[in-house]
């Protein structure tokens, strides 16, 4: 067994041939099972197999969007539960997008954020007041409901006004000490949520409890997008944005600030990092993910109130970045799909299980105890297992990696960077700062 | 104006009560924070487990027949005692399986245990009381029904219980901290931890000892809390708890005395804002606000003065 | 030239007056050291001249600009890097990292310019990286600079620490206790660095250090504090034979010992 693994392991063209059969397996599965959960998540299982073979990275890239653009919805589309497979898959872009923006905060800033699911919130309710009738109640000009076509524009918006809200919050908050930090955040994230369920008087903006229904959904070029299949590929393309951000963050100068800040913040001081600056960076960057899926997330549910923004779900978001590993990019978006699928899915399946198990008469699962409802009892068992035996989670976050190859070559200029004070060996370079 | 006079009274009294609540459970807070500078989030879980557990007592009690027979508050004192005794041992093992072993790791490891252990409570505590009685709300019989009528004020009797029962609670504390040689281990840890294992205390057993006593008193408040509200749910101890570390925060982290002036401020405060939120801010604020209003505080606190009312700046080595 | 002028700084803690009115001039491309035994309150002065602590009272001038009370990161910004009496680095990243660290200052990239690549961004992260690794081929770690920097020797660490510090190209190099630690031959080996550092770079360096061979070997001139003071400065030679200097580091009967041997 070892030594066909090893051959595995050393054949790039073995791995190539394996994955593409099990890809044509899963999704030829898919396609003629009637309605099954198992096919449609070993097909997605072909993501983490990609991701572990030895092939270049660019064939990586062209496999994984095949399969995110093309196989996926082409094997779903044959059967009657299409709907609800793109759902899933909608589902888990919004949440891996979401994870990304924590981990930035958490994971390479280190700043443990309690509140996140705020600016999810803050992102919904930003498309949803104005793309339903509740604008009017308020607004001086224009008439809402705004149609469809505002919706891409709510999207930049949305990701800005999240990122403003990051910037409110950070600043009061960051002067706290490292313990503190979880728990204003915690704060925070309740604060939003009680302002949202009351903002319905003297002005009715949020209408408070009752929610916003029937916001518009997307529309472009005449077309509404009503179904999650089409909202599929919008979530895909602001997801591959976000994760190309994400990469570009982690190998950038930002992105080592972050890391220094939260391995030795005087460390970091001394070599000229502003602690403040860096990390009201991180919070308004991992704010406006959530604040674009936010608004992808009110167009496709057309409904939202306070209760989809609760304390369980920044918790939700937590325990995706520490189950997949925090700090580490791929880590988070498996643990995101991990989590995201355990409760669409595994949950009310594991749930129907019990509960034919019970009418056939073998246990008897007492409904108090059934799957769905136990969401708080399995978050916190996972945190705890996971904290204290795979802290850093199943993908742990690796170090850049360096080839010196390619900064030795003189490729580029012989420029040096501005300095203060220089070598002797080179001239003296006086140009000041 | 007159309806902040008015309420005055009523608001007094309710700010008490609720202060003397908040007030013992940041005691928990405090103690652990001043020792391993671990927030530890589940305590808020451990005061709902008192809560739980002391019902659970209590209506076996009752189904015993005990209750009709001998005085309320014999009764009472069993209760406390026994909640107290669990509840101390759920926070000490707590503390042995979830925190001890990460004792060398990250701040955020530990609070993100420290969460999921809050979780978990809750979830478990919701589905024994589910499975029992098809709700997770709970409803505890009243040993101290009726109150006193004073010049139009109506003061229950079990307000006279909480009050004197948390007094007596904390002094015991004071005592034991200040006169007691596990008192002194106690302030010893939380100095300095490696000098004091070098004077021979065993820190591991000072730590749990500390949890035990912080966890037991959380838990028997929890009973308080019970018999006074008459109403408990699996997530009382959330908001709570966080108010209660508000309080503990406020009074200055690591200071005793400081979570007791902490949390009976914070109590009244709280209080106040309730009654009078929506005429002072001419309706614009209701009572609904009162939540923010304790987190709003917090923030504050942290902000502006991290060290607390009572608490000294501490200094980080360069 | 005086590069670094400080002028009777004073901080105090409470009722704790950690330094007393001290001065102190760092003369251009000279090593000026700062000796004394525990708790004289050496650290506590670098920590006011890189603005970690503000200073009571007192003034600290670079080139003649006042730089006291000074936030850290703005006086990293005009120049003055420092390594730490206990070592600071960035353990779970790289150690080229550490030292792209120490490029902070000098990056210009932004947000924008990062996430859409814009032209110059990474044509400047290229160019940080090679001369990061120029700066660990000089501090001599060049074939580490994909470890993870704590799993470096401690000597190691300490030298990756000043390459870091150097990295910002600061004009004067503060290094705390860089030999605290150290073994004769690692000892010897920082000896050489920092003199190599005095000769072919542009630098002031203030050294603090308990090892005084190190310090007599290298020193242009040293301070001396004892108890937050100031109580002797001079040429290593006058100060070896100070009075004053070998009472505090050896008490009173060591001092007339001294004396009496002429």
């Amino acid at each position: 067994m070892k030594k066909i693994l090893d051959q595995i392991r050393g054949n790039k063209w073995l791995q190539l041939g394996l994955l593409v059969g099990y890809i044509a397996l899963t999704s030829l599965s898919l396609i003629l099972a009637q309605r099954s959960v198992a096919a449609f998540l070993l097909l997605l299982l072909s993501f983490l197999l990609l991701y572990y073979t030895k092939l270049p990275n660019w064939s990586k890239w062209a496999i994984g969007l095949a399969i995110m653009f093309f196989i996926l919805p082409f094997s779903a589309m044959q059967g009657p539960a299409y709907q609800e497979y793109m759902d899933v898959a909608t589902l888990v872009g919004i949440y891996v997008s979401m994870a990304l923006g924590l981990n930035i905060v958490v994971g390479m800033a280190g700043l443990l954020d309690l509140g996140f699911v705020a600016f999810f919130a803050v992102g919904a309710y930003t498309y949803g007041i104005f793309a339903t009738a509740q604008a009017n109640n308020f607004m001086p000009f224009g008439t809402y409901p705004l149609s469809g076509n505002s919706f891409w524009i709510f999207i930049i918006l949305g990701c800005f006004v999240a990122a403003l809200f990051g910037v409110l919050l950070g600043i009061p908050v960051l002067r706290v000490k490292g313990d503190y930090l979880a728990i204003v955040t915690l704060g925070f994230g309740e604060i939003i949520r009680i302002v949202f369920n009351n903002m319905d008087q003297p002005v009715n903006i949020t209408n408070g409890a009752l929610g916003l229904s029937s916001i518009a959904p997307p529309k472009i070029f005449g077309i509404e997008l009503l179904y999650s299949n089409q909202i599929y590929f919008v979530v895909l393309f602001i997801l591959l944005f976000i994760i190309f951000a994400v990469r570009s963050l982690e190998h950038s100068k930002l992105g080592r600030s972050w890391k220094a800040v939260r391995e030795n913040e005087i460390a970091a001081q001394a070599m000229g990092i502003p602690l403040v600056k860096t990390k009201l960076m991180a919070f308004a960057i991992g704010a406006s993910f959530s604040g674009m899926m936010g608004v992808v997330f009110a167009a496709k549910q057309a409904f939202i109130d306070p209760t989809s923004f609760t304390l369980l779900q920044s918790i939700n978001i937590l325990v995706m970045v520490l189950l997949g590993g925090m700090g580490s990019v791929p880590g988070v978006i498996l643990g995101a799909a991990v989590v995201t699928i355990l409760n669409a899915q595994v949950l009310n399946e594991l749930t129907m299980w019990f509960n034919s198990l019970s009418t056939a008469g073998i246990i008897t699962l007492p409904d108090a105890m059934s799957p769905v409802k136990m969401q708080r009892f399995f978050f916190g068992a996972l945190l705890i297992l996971f904290a204290l035996y795979r802290s850093k989670g199943l993908i742990p976050a690796k170090n850049v990696v360096y080839d010196k190859r390619k900064f030795l070559s003189e490729k580029g200029t012989k420029k040096r960077l501005q300095s203060v004070a220089a070598p002797k060996e080179d001239e003296h370079d006086h140009t000041g700062s | 104006m007159t309806q902040v006079w008015d309420t005055l009274p009523q608001v007094l009294i309710d700010g008490l009560t609720l202060g003397a609540i908040y007030a013992i459970i940041a005691l928990g807070y405090t103690m652990v924070y001043g020792i391993l500078e671990l927030i530890n989030f589940a305590h808020g879980e451990i005061f709902m487990a008192g809560a739980f557990i002391g019902t659970a007592v209590l209506i076996g009690l009752t189904g015993l027949g005990w209750v009709a027979v001998m005085p309320a508050i014999f009764i009472l004192l069993l209760v406390l005692v026994i909640t107290g005794g669990l509840t101390g041992m759920l926070g000490m093992g707590i503390e042995r399986l979830a925190y001890r072993p990460l004792r060398k790791a990250s701040k955020l490891i530990t609070l993100i245990t420290a969460i999921g252990v809050s979780f978990l409570l809750q979830d478990i505590v919701r589905f024994i009381t589910e499975t029992q009685q098809n709700n997770y709300i709970v409803n505890t019989p009243s040993l101290f029904p009726g109150s006193l009528s004073i010049s139009g004020l109506n003061i229950r009797y079990s307000f006279l219980v909480v009050i004197i029962v948390a007094i007596l609670m904390m002094v015991a504390l004071e005592f034991f901290v200040n006169r007691t040689k596990w008192g002194l281990a106690m302030r010893a840890v939380a100095q300095d931890q490696d000098t004091a294992s070098l004077m021979s205390v065993n820190v591991n057993k000072v730590i749990s000892v500390t949890f035990f006593v912080g966890s037991a008193l959380g838990g028997a408040t929890g009973v308080l809390f019970a018999i006074h509200y008459g109403t408990i749910d699996p997530y009382i101890g959330f908001i709570l708890g966080l108010k209660a570390f508000t309080a503990a925060v406020l009074g200055g982290i690591g200071n005793i005395r400081g979570a007791m002036a902490g949390g009976m401020l914070l109590g009244l405060l709280e209080m106040f804002a309730a009654a009078n939120l929506s005429a002072i801010t001419a309706g614009l604020l209701s009572s609904e606000y009162k939540d923010v209003f304790a987190f709003a505080i917090l923030i504050l606190v942290l902000i502006f003065r991290p060290e607390g009312l009572f608490g000294r700046a501490a200094i980080e080595k360069v | 030239m005086t590069i670094l002028e400080v002028e009777k700084l004073t901080k105090t803690f409470g009722g704790l007056t950690a330094n007393k009115e001290i001065s102190l001039q760092a003369e251009a491309n000279k090593i000026t050291a700062v000796i004394g035994p525990n708790g004289a309150g050496k650290t506590t002065f670098f920590n006011m001249i890189t603005g970690v602590y503000k200073p009571t009272s007192g003034s600290i001038k670079l080139r003649g600009e006042s730089i006291g009370g000074l936030k850290p990161h703005a006086v990293a910004k005009k120049g003055i890097s420092r390594t730490f009496q206990n070592i600071r680095l960035f353990g779970p990243i790289t150690v080229l990292e550490n030292v792209l660290v120490g490029m902070h200052t000098h990056l210009k990239a932004g947000i924008f310019g990062t996430i859409f690549h814009l032209p110059g961004v990474d044509k400047e992260e290229r160019i940080a990286e090679r001369e990061a690794y120029r700066l660990l081929e000089y501090v001599g770690l060049e074939e580490h600079y994909n470890d993870e920097a704590a799993s470096l020797s401690y000597g190691s660490q300490r030298r990756l620490e000043i390459a870091r510090a150097l990295a910002t190209k600061p004009s004067v190099l503060l290094l705390d206790e860089p030999a605290a630690g150290m073994n004769p031959k690692e000892t010897a080996d920082l000896t050489g660095l920092i003199e190599k550092i005095k000769q072919e770079m542009d630098m002031t360096i203030i050294l603090i250090e308990h090892d005084m061979k190190l310090v007599m070997e290298i020193s242009d001139y040293i301070y001396v504090l004892d108890h937050g003071e100031l109580i002797a400065e001079g040429l290593p030679a006058q100060v070896r034979h100070d009075k004053k200097v070998i009472e505090a580091y050896l008490g009173k009967g060591a001092a007339e010992e001294q004396e009496a041997e002429g």
